[in-house]
Parts: structure tokens; sequence; C-alpha cells
């Protein structure tokens, strides 16, 4: 065994071993020769800048020390510790043979290239039995779904995984490979459930967040990963895909849409999931015959056809109004593998299916699934490889001893570091181009010639803030799709997969805005927005914000506003705040500039073009920005379809504020500073299913989970109630987003729920062991018959009811406010208003219901998580479950007030 | 969910269930024609404006208001100009399925599926600010009870027809019955024996009238007299009466028999007043309202006009009270409408307006936009039309709205007749059985051609007496834009 090569400081002993030479040359002749790091190669960067970058791209602090600085700035290697669930056995050990073979353009050093053959062989063996041996390998394949795959097509391209990584066509071969960030054949290295993992949290297994986080919903994730996965062979009995729409139509119709696919056991139902009314099943693979002769089979179903060897065997349209009907067709067939296609189509309440064969050996009955394969050949299962405890100490050895604990450090080996970076030769090991038992980088001749520079600085490269923020946008590709005072922007051959679903915007509803001035542009709650929280304020764009992580995401946000700096506006005065508010609201309205004629507004679609949403832009948005921008949106966005309502210092609205420009600017920003409270402006769209409560409450009634006859209301300080007017009960509070609804019925939105059990609010009880009285299942006319009638309610200035009801002869005002307390928190303060003639009888009111009931001091309760305090001179008693209130009602009116807060 | 609710309700309500792929039924092949003198309007609405209507109503000012099914009520300005010019005003919202509006005394009445709702605006913004609920006092626990109301009677009094649970059953409160809401919010029940009713109207005599669906007991769709203390055909309502004061729950009818020879079983059982011989005339028979336009809308004052959902078609009906029973005909009037109409409502320049949507579930409407308000103008030309079918001891007086040609309308060879009633059961719908075809015995043009008078052989009692004009012509020497009408024979005059 040779002594330990330290990657780089062994560079003396390369002459002893001439022979390795041959071997290295034969193994890595294919390898690409450049580390593919488009986003830097590419960039239109200073080279000390582009050198410096590479230096840390490459990680090469991690075995020569450098301070701490660079070491920050380094990109981490891929975590290793749970590498044995996340990649196939076979690609890591193939991978550590010859990295460079296997994944060209990979920023993995190969540090087995200076070993003879069966060495490298060998230790390629042990260093994946270590890597196997860290956590019980879970390690699966699953059959492509071909359906989903063709959602995912679109997707890796439209969502922007392609602007970094190669697009592919067709065939699913990369077509601009060679400035793009690779990806190897996935397939080999991943099973669905490793690469949606990995895909739904890359950063747990690569912290540096070269790889975003994209983001996207659960579907379209496992969609990317059916498409990247679809060459993934594992063995099966059938394929089968499932159609929905007008299936009577035919497979291939346009009103026939595929739905998923998969593998099934055979020819049945049982095996593919989810059935519809509507749907047609396509199962397509090889049946193995056992001998030669004439073959009939045997469908019942609603429909279907068959093909076996090619030859259609019958065929049966389906019928909507007809049950299950038997065909049959026969047909002369050799022994062997032969390929079949049964096409089934259902239509009405219950599918089903079933189809036979019989032939010669073969009495009729169902085709087993041992006769059928999803191919003619045989498909290796994929098994586990056991973990050898010998290989794996030998491993982990090597993995110290050759040095790549150095860069995948969170294993638990440690590793010698090679010589200080400012001691080395640039000419010579990982630089020299030359094969070595050092770690191997795959450089190109520029490549290398940029870091030298970098290597020999005694100091870290001081740089400006801009060449920083410049470095940092090249890093992590940012200039693939946005654009910045020249540098980057979207490729001329990438351009056509920027889409977007907003087609009136031209190519502002596809293509990422610039970058130029942003830090003038954007608050700093914008930048994070943008940066850290992955909002998509334009939902329009196909493409998606990709998250970084926040650790190399936060200082952009100060490097933008350093660096960018626009001319001040000047704000002109406002002497009246409510009437500059008022302005604003008329101009965006139809009546004045109609901005939302194409913009959304809180939520609502606009008509026309679906531009951004405005109630968002005074927190993402500087002021100086928005007076400069409105002033002349071309300046900003040359070829915009946005006009400016101040063309040559002319408002299009002369009786609005005297005309003055900047005094309409002004009072647009303070109208939209109220954010999703902003008043609605005048011929907003209501077609939206999500009711938003602004400036002012909202009501919506209907079914929904508080009975039949609910009144749901959202309050502006954002807390909503469900009133019950078949049993004139308050049944559920809620926080946050107020209700969705939809013809006749609603639901609440938000969080953070309270409800009350059924039963009526007031109640003369005999005793207090009495049940309160709620509706049964054939208490018909409940509550009328116990006095009640609903008499509806008034909405007062801030469209907030006051519900009527009667309880006997005692008249009912039941008014909810909302406010808040010292703390900002929100509460629901009730005023029950009686009016009642003298000598009505006493009763109780029931304030709250839960789990546990408590008091906790003169008026003070707590049911579950909610508080309730009575205002004096009410008190409260406590029994099983409820706060019950004792009233004696004066002649004429009183009132009954109290707070509910949770 | 609710998608699937109201399909399941128009599954049940008028028709069969039906699959997609079934006819809806030929057209009558007259729209072209009825284009001349009846063109239709389209009223545009804007994509900002979620429309689906169900209640209609005319305001003092002469404003449009519709009331829709997501809750909202909308006053429209410009909607009877030409071309319309409409401009939207919201009014009210955030309230249950709207499917009628009544304007009455400074305030609009609302009925939903959950109440009657007198709306008011008493700051005068322009906007609704007092929701008074006058009486939710009818059970409302599954999502199908529909509840379609009249405008105010002569008292004030807004009538309400509450469809059954699941159009089959009656669970809840006074499903299956027609109540009468006062104006201080009294809820008084009127008949039982409704099953899926829709649009309530009063004719020009003030009797309230509703119009059932084709289903169990009811052969076809048809226009049922709202008599009180009587039991309108469904027993399933038969459960309420225990709650409904000081009225006797009648004999049970008996099944697999004819409406006719019930009547004479159970005394408070009411005969349908029009049948509308399915297919032929409507299979989902929705809103109606009077003609009361005084002949700004053509030769057919006094008359219902009624929409029908699934053919996107509006006819016509007369009534007549004959032995102190409403009975009379229903005639074609206009095909081609946009969508499903659910609602009618005459404007005050006397145009007709429906309004309606489609579901985008199973069920089929032959009108293909998702919503729509249109607008049936009158151009002012009279089309050759049977006005009117009145019963006589021993036949019918035919009105139309042109002279006829004296020798074709005297020849009783010109008219063809025949009769037929539906199996009166608990099963679902019924074919036309009983068929008979009554020789015309003579036909006496009047004077002026604008009528015939037809003595038949035979007048059969409890039958549809279908009558087919083709071979007439007017004096002009033209054919009827219409050739058919239907008259439902439920008593004969005395002589």
């Amino acid at each position: 065994m040779p002594p330990p090569a330290t990657p780089g400081a062994a560079c003396s002993r390369m002459r002893m071993f001439p022979f390795v030479w041959v071997i290295l040359l034969v193994s890595t002749v294919s390898a690409s020769a450049e580390v593919l790091l488009p986003g830097i190669t590419g960039a239109n960067l200073e080279a000390s800048l582009k050198g410096q970058l590479l230096l840390e791209e490459l990680n090469c602090a991690a075995c020569h020390e450098a301070g701490p600085a660079l070491a920050a700035a380094s990109k981490k290697a891929p975590r290793l510790g749970d590498v044995g669930a996340r990649v196939n056995p076979a690609y890591i050990e193939s991978f550590l043979r010859a990295p460079h073979t296997v994944k060209p353009g990979s920023t993995m050093p190969d540090v087995l290239g200076a070993m003879p053959e069966a060495e490298r062989a060998a230790t390629a063996k042990q260093l994946t039995h270590f890597l196997l041996s860290l956590k019980k390998p879970s390690f699966a394949l699953q059959a492509p779904d071909a359906v989903a795959a063709g959602h995912g097509a679109t997707l890796f391209h439209s969502r922007g995984c392609a602007m970094c990584h190669s697009p592919r066509d067709a065939a699913g071969r990369e077509t601009l490979a060679s400035s793009s960030t690779p990806l190897g054949a996935l397939e080999q290295k991943y099973g669905f459930k490793s690469l949606t993992d990995f895909l739904r949290q890359p950063h747990l297994s690569r912290p540096s967040g070269r790889m975003p986080d994209l983001r996207l919903p659960p579907r379209e994730v496992e969609s990317i990963a059916h498409y990247l996965l679809q060459q993934t062979r594992v063995p099966g009995h059938l394929h089968y895909t499932q159609y929905r729409g007008q299936v009577w139509e035919g497979i291939g119709q346009d009103a026939v849409e595929p739905e998923r696919a998969g593998y099934a056991e055979d020819f049945s139902l049982g095996s593919i999931g989810r059935t519809h009314h509507h749907m047609a099943v396509r199962f397509e693979g090889w049946i193995n015959l056992p001998a030669a002769g004439q073959y009939t089979f045997f469908l019942k179903a609603n429909g279907g056809s068959l093909q076996v060897d090619g030859r259609e065997v019958f065929s049966k349209e389906p019928k909507d109004r007809r049950g299950v009907v038997q065909t049959q067709g026969a047909v002369s067939l050799a022994a062997g593998w032969r390929r079949i296609r049964l096409d089934y189509y259902h239509t009405g309440r219950d599918p089903s299916l079933t189809f036979e064969m019989e032939g010669p050996q073969f009495p009729r009955r169902a085709v087993p699934a041992s006769m059928l394969s999803v191919s003619d050949q045989p498909i290796a299962a994929f098994i586990s490889p056991p973990v050898d405890a010998e290989l794996a100490a030998a491993g982990r050895e090597k993995f110290g001893a050759l040095g790549c604990a150095r860069c995948h450090d969170d294993v638990g080996v440690s590793a010698r570091a090679a010589a200080p970076l400012a001691r080395l030769d640039p000419m010579r090991g990982c630089l020299s181009g030359q094969p070595g038992r050092w770690a191997r980088y795959d450089l190109s001749e520029e490549q290398r010639k940029a870091i030298a520079p970098a290597v020999t600085q005694s100091v870290p490269l001081t740089s400006t803030p801009e060449q920083s923020l410049h470095g940092e946008l090249a890093r992590f590709q940012c200039l693939a799709c946005h654009e910045r005072r020249g540098l980057g922007g979207v490729a001329p051959e990438r351009n056509a997969l920027f889409t977007g679903t907003a087609p009136a915007m031209g190519d502002q509803g596809r293509l990422p805005p610039t970058l130029s001035d942003v830090g003038a542009k954007l608050t700093a709650a914008g930048l994070e927005g943008a940066l850290i929280q992955g909002q998509r304020v334009r939902p329009y764009v196909d493409a998606v914000m990709p998250q970084f992580g926040e650790a190399r995401m936060r200082p952009l946000v100060a490097l933008f506003a350093e660096v960018d700096h626009l001319e001040k506006a000047v704000f002109p005065a406002v002497a009246d705040l409510q009437e500059s508010k008022k302005a604003g609201y008329e101009m965006i309205g139809e009546k004045g500039f109609s901005c939302i004629a194409c913009h959304d507004f809180n939520g609502q679609k606009s008509a026309g073009a679906g531009a951004l949403d405005l109630v968002s832009v005074t927190q993402r948005i500087q002021k100086n920005w928005f007076h400069l921008y409105m002033h002349s949106p071309q300046r900003f966005h040359p070829g915009i379809i946005m006009p400016s309502y101040w063309a040559g210092g002319q408002s299009q609205r002369p009786d609005v504020l005297g005309g003055d420009a900047a005094r309409q600017i002004e009072a647009l920003w303070n109208y939209l500073e109220a954010g999703t409270q902003a008043k609605n402006p005048l011929g907003l769209s209501r077609q939206s299913k999500e009711l938003r409560v602004t400036d002012v409450a909202e009501i919506c009634r209907g079914r929904g989970s508080i009975g039949y006859r609910g009144i749901g209301v959202g309050y502006p300080a954002r807390i909503s109630l469900g009133f019950d007017s078949e049993e004139m009960a308050l049944r559920l509070m809620w926080k946050g987003d107020f209700a969705t609804v939809d013809l006749g019925s609603f639901q609440p939105r938000g969080q953070d729920t309270v409800s009350f059990p059924a039963g009526v609010p007031f109640h003369r009880l005999h005793s207090l062991e009495d049940q309160w009285p709620a509706k049964g299942k054939t208490t018909f006319g409940f509550p009328q018959n116990l006095g009640y009638q609903f008499r509806g309610y008034d909405l007062d200035a801030l469209r907030r009811p006051t519900f009527h009801y009667t309880y006997g002869e005692v008249r009912v005002d039941d008014f909810f406010e909302d406010a808040r307390d010292a703390a900002g928190k929100p509460f629901f303060r009730r005023t029950l208003r009686f009016t009642a003639p003298a000598g009505t009888a006493p009763f109780y009111f029931r304030a709250a219901c839960g789990g546990k009931v408590a008091t906790d001091g003169p008026g003070k309760f707590t049911a579950d998580k909610l508080q309730v305090r009575l205002a004096s001179p009410h008190q409260g008693l406590i029994r099983e479950g409820e706060v019950l209130v004792p009233l004696t009602l004066p002649a004429g009116v009183s009132t009954l007030t109290l707070e509910y807060q949770w | 969910m609710v998608m699937r609710r109201l399909c399941l309700f128009l599954a049940t309500w008028a028709c069969a269930p039906v699959l997609i792929a079934e006819e809806l039924g030929a057209m009558w092949g007259t729209a072209a024609e009825e284009a001349r003198y009846y063109p239709i309007v389209n009223i545009p609405i804007p994509a900002t404006v979620p429309m689906r209507p169900g209640g209609l109503e005319i305001l003092p000012d002469g404003r449009l208001a519709v009331g829709t099914r997501r809750g909202d009520i909308y006053f429209i300005k410009g909607a009877f100009a030409t071309p319309p010019q409409p401009e939207f005003h919201l009014f009210a919202s955030g309230q249950d399925e709207i499917f009628s509006l009544a304007w009455r005394d400074g305030a609009m009445t609302a009925t939903s599926f959950s109440e009657v709702l007198r709306i008011r605006d008493a700051d005068g913004d322009g906007v609704a600010d007092r929701y008074e609920t006058l009486s939710n006092n009818w059970g409302y626990a599954e999502g199908h009870e529909f509840a379609f109301a009249s405008k105010h009677d002569r008292e004030g009094n807004i009538w309400v027809a509450l469809g059954l649970s699941g159009s089959y059953e009656s669970h809840n409160l006074f499903r299956g019955w027609a109540v009468k809401v006062t104006p201080d919010g009294a809820m008084i029940p009127v008949c039982s024996g409704l099953r899926s009713p829709a649009g309530v109207a009063a004719n020009a005599e003030g009797a309230m009238f509703v119009i059932e669906s084709q289903g169990p007991w009811n052969g076809c769709c048809s226009l049922k007299h709202l008599k009180p203390g009587g039991f309108l055909g469904h027993p399933a309502s038969y459960n309420w009466y225990a709650y409904a004061g000081d009225v006797k729950e009648p004999v049970k009818p008996n099944s697999d028999s004819r409406l006719h020879i019930e009547r004479s079983r159970v005394k408070e059982l009411v005969p349908p007043a029009v049948r509308f011989p399915y297919i032929k005339m409507g299979r989902s028979l929705s809103g109606f309202r009077l003609d009361q336009t005084g002949g700004k809308f053509g030769p057919f004052a006094g008359q219902f006009f009624l929409g029908d959902y699934t053919l996107s078609i509006l006819l016509r009906a007369t009534t007549e009270q004959v032995n102190g029973v409403w009975q009379g005909a229903c005639y074609p009037f206009r095909e081609g409408l946009a969508t499903g109409v659910m609602n009618v409502e005459f404007s005050p320049q006397g145009q007709l307006v429906a309004g309606g949507f489609t579901t985008n579930t199973q069920w089929p409407v032959r009108g293909a936009e998702p919503f729509a308000l249109q607008r049936i103008d009158w151009n002012g030309i009279t089309p050759f039309e049977v006005r009117e079918i009145n019963i006589r001891p021993d036949g019918f007086v035919v009105a139309f709205t042109l002279p006829v040609d004296a020798g074709f309308a005297a020849d009783p060879a010109s008219y063809e007749v025949s009769t037929y009633t539906h199996i009166y059961h608990a099963g679902y719908g019924s074919p036309e059985v009983d068929q008979t075809t009554p020789r015309v015995i003579s036909a006496v043009p009047a004077a002026d051609g604008l009528s015939v008078r037809l003595v038949l052989e035979k007048i059969e009692e409890g039958h549809i007496h279908d009558f087919d004009f083709s071979r007439l012509r007017s004096k002009a020497g033209a054919p009827l834009l219409h050739s058919k009408a239907y008259y439902t024979v439920n008593e004969i005059p005395g002589k």
C-alpha cells in the first residue's frame, strides 16, 4: 500500500511513478477538462475576481489553510452522512472511480486517479462501503410515472431548473451541456424518493446553497423528479396509464387527458389506485405465451380494445348509458414474449373490469402476473448491497488518508491538512494541469490561469462592495435570469424557456425583473421577501425566485442598499392626509387612472393584464423609487406597457389635487400605505372566491362549518366570527384571513379557531342540573318553540352588524366590535342590549363553553384558550363545560358587555 | 360541493336523471322566424362582476335589479337602453343564493334558501345597511332545500314555495309546502303537496301560482294554483300538518291512479292548472311573470311568460277558472336563449328580461353561455300566433293575434286534436297515457277573423288537449309562427 497521499502536497512523488500517467490518460481521456461553473466562467467579471470565486467554489481552503474569511466564503462539499439513502451505491462506487467521466464538469476532484486500476477499483469499493456504513442504507428505485414526467418536462424548463442546468430535447438529451451546471445521469444516481427528498430540501445535503430550493409545491417537485428519472428501469408486470375526461371519444382525443401512470400487477383495477366515473386505462406490456396456437381473449367491461403482437383482437366502444358488456376475440400467436395492450373504458357508476384468456395449455382464466412483464428482456431488481464491515473500515481509513474528509467533514473522520495556500506553487500539484497523486480537478487552462494569482495572493482579495455584490450574483448564477447594469441577463439560447401566464404584459410577464438599481428600488423588507422569504410577487412569471438560504443571502440585503443609489425625488408636503388618501383611492379606481384595469388588487384579479398586486407596493418599494418610477416607467423598464400618467408633466386627471404630479403620486402612495386594509377601489373585480377584509367589515352567509344559516363577519382587526342565525348564537371565532365564499356557502380561512357547541344563547334553566337546550334531530320548530325569532341585522358605518332577535318578550340587539388591547392584540367586545317588559322572568346567558372552564377572578373566565371578561355588574358562574351569566332584566333597556380574547 | 349540490338539485328538479349524451329534445325550429318579431338583445356583463342571475326586479326609477347566486344584489342602469349600456351598482352583498326579488315601499325583499329578507338603504348612500329577516321559520338543513318566492301580493305578503329535501322526501319543517310571509314577519302555511317548485307568481286575477317540476307524483312540469288549504299532489309533505295550525291532514292519494280520479277521493287535491307536455314544452320550467305591459310586449297582455332552464326557451301560459278550479293552456314563444333561464321580468319599456346560468357539471343546458342577462324586445310587428284558448261546454274558443283565413278556419279538417293524461303515481314522471282523438264537429270563425269557435265530439276531463293548427293560414296567407297549443281540462263548464 502506498504511503498516504495528501492532495497537492505530494507533488514531488509524481516523477517516481511515471506509469501512473498511462492509466490516468486512459481512464480520464473522455473528461471534459473543465469544471462547469457557468455562472462564474460566463460572467463578465475581472479576472482576479473570477480566480477568487473559483478558489472558493472549489473549496481549496478546505485543504490549504487560508484564514477564516476564505473558509467562510467557500462552498462546502455535499454532506455524506446519509449518502447511502440518497444515492445509488453503484453510482457512488463508479463516481469515486472516475468522477469526471461519470459526471463531466463536476467540481468533485478525482483523488484516486494516480492509483493503478485494480487499486483504484478496490479503493472505490472500500470508500463506498464506508459511506454505506454511516447510516442504514434505504435507497430504493421506483418506476417512473410517464404522465407526471410530461408535466415535469414543462416545469423543469419553465420554473427555473433549466436556467442553470441544461435544457433537454424530447429524447432527454442535454442541449446546452457545455454552458450549464452538470447533472450527470440522474437515473443512475437517484431514486424517485431520494430525488424528491433532495429537491424539497436541497440545503440539508448541500449546505452552501448553490443548489437552490425552488419552494415548489410537492406535486411539481414529484413531476420534475419523474421527468429527470424517466429512464429508470425497474422490473414489473404491466405499465398502465389512466385517463380521464370524455373517454368515450377514445385515448388520444383532445378531451381525454392522461392523469397518471405507473405499474400494475395485472389486468385489473385493484392495483391502480383511485378510479373515476369516466375513465380509461391503458395497460401495456409483454405476455409470455407457453405455446403457439389460437388464443381467445374475453373482456367484460363498459368498453375496451385489445392488441396482441401488433394485431387488433377486438374493439368495443364505450356507451354512456350502458352497463358492462361482454366481448371477445381470437388470434393465432407464436410462443414466447408477445406485446399486449388493453385499453379499458368506463363511464358510469361502478367501474368493473374482467379480462380473461384461453389458449393451448391455458384454460380460460385471468392472465396471472407471472406471465406478464413490462419488458421482453429481463430487468434486474435493485438490491441494496450488504455492508462489509472490513471493507468499510478500510474505506474509513482511506477517507482520511486520501483527504476526502477535508471537504466532507460531516462524517467524523479527520484528515491531515495540506500546505497552507500562501505557500503553494500554482504551477504544480492540483493546478499543474497534470495528473498525479493529488486531488485532480478537471480545470481548463483558462480556469487554472485565473486561479493561480488568487492562490499566491498573500491576503484575500479586497474588493469594493460592488465587486463583492457582483461576485455573489455570479456565484449564485443570479445573472442567468437577471440583468444588472449590462451584466448577465437571459442568454439568447435560453430566452424561449422563460414563459408566463400574462401574455398581455409582454416580456414583463415572463422575464425576471432587472436588478439594476434594485437596492434603490426595494426596501429591506422587499429584498428580504425576494431573497430570503421566497415571496412571489409576480405569480404570472412561470420561473420562480430560487432560495439559496438565509446565511448566504442576508448580506446581500445590505450590499444592494450600499451599492445602489438614485437621485432624490422631492416629496410634496401633505397638508391633509385624509384628502391625499381619498385622492389616491379615486385615482386607482375605474373613475381615475383605473390602475386596477391592469393590476391585481388585494387578491382580486384584474380584468386585464393581471399585473402585480398593488397592495404590497409600499411594503416592498422605496417611496423615492415609487416617485421616480411613476413619473417615467419607461426609464426603468424600456418597453413596459405601463404608460406615464403625467407625460410632459401634465396629469391625465387635472381635477385631482390641482393636477400636480408629485402630489398625485404622493396620494397614490398614501392610499396604498394602508396595504391590505386599503379601501377597495371603485370598479374592483369581485370574482375572487377569497373574501378579504379591508377597511370595513365583510359579511358572507350560507352553508358551512357553522350550519346552514351561518353568517360570517370579518373585521378590520383581522378577527372574524361566525353567527348562527338559526339559533341566534355565536358559533365560531378565528384570526387571520376571513373566508372563502362560494355560491351559497362559505368557509373560514384563518387560524386560531374558537368554536362553541350548538345551542341557543339564553334559557330559563329550572336547575343548574338541567341540560342546555340544543336542536335535536326531531325537534322541528326549534328554537322558535323556545320563543326565539331572528330578525336580521343592521350595519354601522364600518359595516359591522348588530344582530337583532327576540327571546320571548325580550328584544335583543347583539353587537360585536373588534378592538385591540394595549399590546395591540385584537379581541371582540360584545354588547347585548336588552329591551324587556316589566316582570321578565330571570334567565341565563351562556357566555362560553369549553373542555376546561375556569374562573380567573370576578367576571373573568377561561374556556380552554378563550378568555371571557364580563363587565360589571354582571357576574358569571361555572358549571361543567359552561360559563353562565344569570340575568334578571329590569323593565326597559339594559345591557350586558363582555369581551372575548384568545 | 356547492356545484355538486346544484347539479343534484337540477338532476331531480324537473327531469329524470339525465346524462350528458342524452338528447335534450328537438328544437322547435322557429328561432329564425321568432327573431323577426322578438329579437334577443344581450345585456353585457363586465368581467369584474360575478353574475349568476337568480332573482329579477324592476326598481321604481326603472333600473333593473338582479339577485345572484353569490348573494349580491346589483342595480343596473341602462339595461333597457338600445343598445344596452348597463352600469352595475352593488346594492347589497353577502347573502345566501338569491332566487327571488321583490321591491315594495322603499325596500327590497330577497328570498334565499334561508329566509325572507327585507333590505333597505337607511342612510341613503345607495348601499344597503338594514337587513331585516321577516321569517326564517322553515326547516333548512339539507343542501337541496330551495326556496322560491313571489312578488308581494295585494296584502303585501310574500309567498314562498319550499322544495322537498333532496326533492324526494320531506325531512325538515314545511318542506314541500307553500307558506305566506306577512309584512310584519309572520309565517302562515298555505298548502302542501309540492315537490321541486321553482317560480311563484300571481295571475291577472291575483291568484297565486307556482311552477312545479316533473318527478314523483308529477307526470310533467306544471303550473299549480297555491290554493289555501289545498294539497298539490305530492304527499311527502303530509309530515307537517301537525305544525300547520287548524288544518286537517287529507287522506293519502292512491298511487298508479289518475289525478281526476284521486280528486274525488282527496277533496283537498288541487290539480295542476296547466300541464306542460314533457320536452315538447320544456323540461325544467323556472321563473315566470305576468305580462302587465298593456300591450307594449305585443298581443299577449295578461298572460304568463315562463322560462325553461334546460332548453333555454320561453313559453306562454293562460289561465281561467272553471267551476272554481284554475286551468288553462300553454304555447311556445321563443327559443335560442344563451343560457339556462332561471327567471324572467318585464321592463317598464315592455321588454322581457331573462337571466340565468349553466352549471359546470353534468346537467345539460342547451344554451352554452355560463351565465347571461338577455332581453327579448318586441319590434312592433305582430306575429301570427294562437293568442289564447278558452274552454266552452262543448269545445273551445281559439283566439288569434291576426285574422285567420276564413276558408281554412271554417273547415273542421284544418284542426287536429288529440288528448292524453299522465299516470298519477309515486314513480318518476309518466308517459302520456289514455290517448283519444276527438273529432272536431264544427269550426266557426268570428266575423273579425280573430277567433274560431270549435265544437268537439267530446272533451276529456282530466286530459291535456293537444292542438295542431298547422293547416291554418292568416288572411295574409301566412302559417302560424307556432302551430301547437296544449289545454289542460280539469273541469268542463256547465251548459
